[in-house]
């Protein structure tokens, strides 16, 4: 099985020579860190990746988690990474030195989350998954609520969870009944059924923390009405964990991903549910989007953290595998040549490289938006925001989708050998295609960024982004070899704007369900130009690189870089034609369309 | 108790060793260093008896600059402060150079034990602790897999692997060890270990402070000259037999395992 799951090279590449990670260092919350620091926790999420994820990718695979008496039994892999996780200070890593974290930025953290996904997505989940959780509490909730809750989340011993998805309510969270009826004892009863809550049920860790939303008795209806809770596996109760009420009924049998259990579960079947409200009465919606934004990036980020695994599979494969010869030479005498030699292999591989290191690259600018964020403060802070705000549902969903065909590249690059469970390809196109799916699917994404971010405080976050793309452009226009790069991205991004324009022209004159018919087609466009964005910025910081005469691996590495960039700019960016073309159509072909016309 | 760890710098198992033009030494530009997978057994041992009998933990380690990165490592996993040597003079020592370096920074420790690793991974010559235990004057045991503190806290019984079985030796300290696999598991570095790493000490030692002269150490002193570095053979190509019938490819295969391979 290939070893190489991801490029250190490539991260240290983004993280320092293209986001500077060690300017975060003179922001004051920083200042304890420093590259040397940057580096040795790299070398411990690699050392982690390779020594306890990866040895378990496929096995975790084969015997996933098994629900017996009302318990999940997952493997005993869980155990040990929840333990090393918290013992090593990653789980709360960048909460506040008051908080028991480190203050670590997001930014060299996601590369971290990134080696843990690309080893084992499914092992991933679980420490990760706490982070946020108990970044909710710490965000929203009660000193006692997180005196109780966070030092476990973070030491790893409590597993946590985000609970929203309910049998009826999904996408819809508008629709959500599972309901808290207020007690005089300072807590909340909670009665109701959630499903498809990860990790909510296993004996990995000691308990469960379930960060949940639920509609407070006689609340108004619809996403006004709805609050967040914490609601435990076990509650504390007289210095003893007592059963909480929360029973799972059950656990779904998935695609992939299949190393984590995805739960069903009963709450308060006994009346004796409590929930723990977080924050104020229904403002559950924006705390957890708050979480959310932030998780959706990280999904962005799992989504390339897979087919970087798939890519350096098939890489390794194309680089061993003889099979045929050059066109050019038909002689059967001769040797057979790997497969590497082959355009058409090149083609697929250099696709891998361009979805996996434009993705990563795009996931990384917003990871240190986040930091800038956290750290300034008044229209620097809202700068920041408002381009995370426009760029969340592209981190999320360009990397998701495009990482399922990524894989697919990657798998026929084995051809028959990439369809069968003796290479690794197979899983991961299976745990790839989760990704479009949880966290908001690239539907709700799509109108996400066309029908709020785009349009909202008059298109003040679409003219910050330009404007950051702008300023790649006017760089890449000062480098001979990447002017004409340059030109074609302020085209692709003249011809968004164009598109940009229509669409909310369509929304002014009232006509709402046509204007987001096709968001998704737009999420795509909007996609493809961000990514070529990156690759021009990545190009500018490799051209530089190269005109320093660097050693032969380093040279290497930068003309594959440039590489990548051409075949961006040559093989993805024209996409964008047919999008603008379907979208400036708008005949609303789709929203015309009756359901008795599928009939047949 | 005092416990020194040796620490030596090598390249990654997993680093593609390409050799210099001149044979003489080999490529370290693009090269992942890492702490000698032997010393981590070594580290963690250190860790495991200050953590039940307390005391104070040093790395000791020689090198260019690039070596302190091994040593934040092992200070991150909790080690309490370093010594680096560190001079040009140091440079292309041999194993009795790089021992007198070492016994030169040790000796003013006073150490209870010294813990190495059993070999380094690169050379793998296994020399340097056995002429530091000498240059000492100290008792020394190898491939240490099990350790166990003697009661009165100044002796240990370490139990060695040998061909076939293990033998069980009692050692007064102060005294030298050398760490095998399975002594203990090495622990990761925690982030918190990392950031309290940055503020631990290491101590630059350099020729002048060690004692030592010129002479001592480095090229001049030592006793074993590089004449060439050479790349491994590459690797015959395998052979394939398929389309026969099973029992007579596995005559085959024996047949030519015994005959060219002359393995079995």
């Amino acid at each position: 099985m290939a070893e190489k799951f991801v490029s250190m090279r490539n991260l240290k590449f983004l993280l320092y020579e293209m986001f500077e990670a060690e300017s975060l260092t003179r922001y004051p919350y920083f200042q304890e860190h420093s590259r040397e620091i940057f580096d040795l926790v790299l070398d411990t999420g690699m050392r982690l990746g390779k020594e306890l994820l990866f040895p378990c990718f496929s096995e975790m695979d084969k015997k996933p988690p098994e629900f017996v008496n009302g318990e999940v039994k997952v493997h005993p892999l869980v155990k040990v990474i929840m333990r090393e996780c918290g013992e090593g200070g990653w789980i709360g890593a960048q909460a506040a030195y008051e908080h028991g974290g480190q203050q670590m930025p997001n930014l060299i953290m996601s590369a971290f989350r990134c080696i843990f996904s690309a080893a084992n997505y499914s092992a991933a989940v679980y420490p990760f998954l706490t982070t946020g959780a108990a970044f909710l509490i710490l965000s929203f909730g009660s000193k006692e609520l997180i005196e109780t809750y966070v030092p476990k989340m973070f030491a790893g011993e409590w597993q946590g969870t985000m609970a929203l998805t309910e049998p009826q309510a999904g996408s819809s969270l508008t629709d959500l009944t599972t309901t808290a009826y207020p007690t005089d004892q300072g807590y909340y009863k909670i009665k109701g059924q959630k499903i498809f809550i990860s990790a909510a049920e296993h004996d990995g860790g000691a308990n469960v923390v379930n960060l949940l939303l639920a509609r407070i008795q006689g609340a108004p209806a619809g996403v006004k009405g709805i609050s967040l809770f914490v609601a435990p596996k076990l509650r504390p109760e007289g210095g003893k964990l007592v059963p909480n009420d929360l029973q799972c009924a059950g656990i779904y049998h998935k695609l992939g991903y299949r190393g984590s259990p995805i739960t069903q579960l009963a709450l308060g079947e006994n009346n004796d549910c409590r929930g723990f409200l977080v924050g104020q009465p229904h403002q559950g919606l924006k705390y957890m989007f708050q979480m959310m934004n932030e998780a959706r990036i990280d999904v962005g980020l799992g989504a390339v953290a897979i087919a970087s695994a798939a890519y350096y599979a098939s890489l390794q494969y194309a680089q061993e595998r003889p099979q045929g010869r050059k066109v050019t030479s038909k002689d059967p005498t001769q040797p057979q040549v790997p497969i590497i030699e082959h355009a058409d292999i090149k083609r697929m591989l250099l696709f891998q490289r361009a979805v996996v290191e434009g993705s990563l690259s795009l996931i990384f600018q917003c990871a240190k938006w986040v930091d800038l964020a956290h750290v300034l403060s008044g229209d620097e802070k809202d700068r920041y925001e408002l381009l995370l705000d426009i760029l969340t549902p592209v981190a999320k969903s360009y990397p998701s989708e495009m990482g399922i065909l990524s894989v697919s590249a990657g798998l026929q690059c084995l051809g028959g050998y990439g369809y069968c469970e003796e290479f690794p390809l197979e899983q991961h196109w299976r745990d790839a295609r989760i990704h479009p799916i949880h966290e908001g699917t690239t539907g709700i994404q799509g109108m996400d960024l066309l029908g709020r971010k785009v349009v909202m405080k008059d298109g003040r976050a679409f003219m910050l982004y330009l404007e950051e793309a702008g300023k790649t452009i006017q760089e890449a226009k000062g480098l001979r070899e990447l002017a004409p790069f340059a030109q074609a991205l302020a085209e692709a991004l003249d011809k968004l704007k164009r598109v940009t324009g229509h669409l909310t022209g369509i929304a002014l004159k009232g006509e709402i369900e046509l204007f987001l018919a096709d968001a998704t087609l737009y999420l795509e466009m909007f996609g493809i130009v961000a990514i070529a964005w990156q690759w021009l910025a990545q190009a500018v910081v490799a051209q530089k690189a190269l005109a320093k005469n660097p050693a032969e691996a380093d040279a290497n590495f930068y003309q594959g870089k440039l590489f990548t960039c051409r075949y961006f700019f040559g093989y993805e960016l024209p996409k964008i034609e047919g999008l603008a073309a379907r979208l400036l159509t708008g005949d609303g072909l789709t929203v015309a369309m009756k359901q008795e016309f599928f009939q047949d | 108790m005092k416990i020194v760890v040796c620490l030596k710098q090598t390249p990654d198992t997993e680093a593609t060793i390409k050799l210099t033009a001149d044979k003489q030494g080999i490529e370290e530009q693009n090269i992942k260093w890492v702490m000698n997978p032997y010393d981590e057994y070594a580290v963690e041992q250190a860790l495991r008896l200050k953590e039940k009998h307390g005391g104070e933990t040093v790395v000791v380690c020689m090198g260019p600059d690039r070596v302190t990165e091994a040593m934040r490592t092992a200070l991150a996993m909790g080690m309490d402060k370093g010594v680096h040597l560190k001079d040009d003079a140091f440079a292309h020592s041999d194993a009795t150079g790089t021992a007198k370096a070492l016994a030169a920074a040790i000796k003013p420790l006073s150490p209870d034990l010294i813990l190495c690793g059993r070999q380094a991974i690169d050379w793998d010559m296994a020399q340097v602790p056995a002429i530091l235990a000498e240059l000492l004057d100290m008792p020394q045991v190898t491939v240490v897999a099990k350790m166990e503190m003697g009661a009165d806290g100044k002796s240990a019984v370490c139990n060695r692997r040998i061909e076939g079985g293990e033998e069980v030796v009692e050692v007064k300290f102060p005294a030298v060890l050398t760490c095998d696999k399975g002594l203990n598991e090495p622990r990761y570095a925690s982030l918190p270990g990392i950031m309290k790493a940055k503020k631990k000490e290491i101590k630059p030692l350099g020729l002048a402070e060690s004692g030592l002269s010129a002479n001592d150490v480095g090229k001049a002193s030592s006793k074993v000259q590089i004449l060439e570095y050479l790349p491994l053979p590459e690797r015959p190509p395998g052979k394939v037999f398929k389309e026969q019938e099973t029992p007579d490819m596995v005559k085959q295969v024996v047949k030519l395992l015994r005959e060219e391979a002359k393995i079995i």
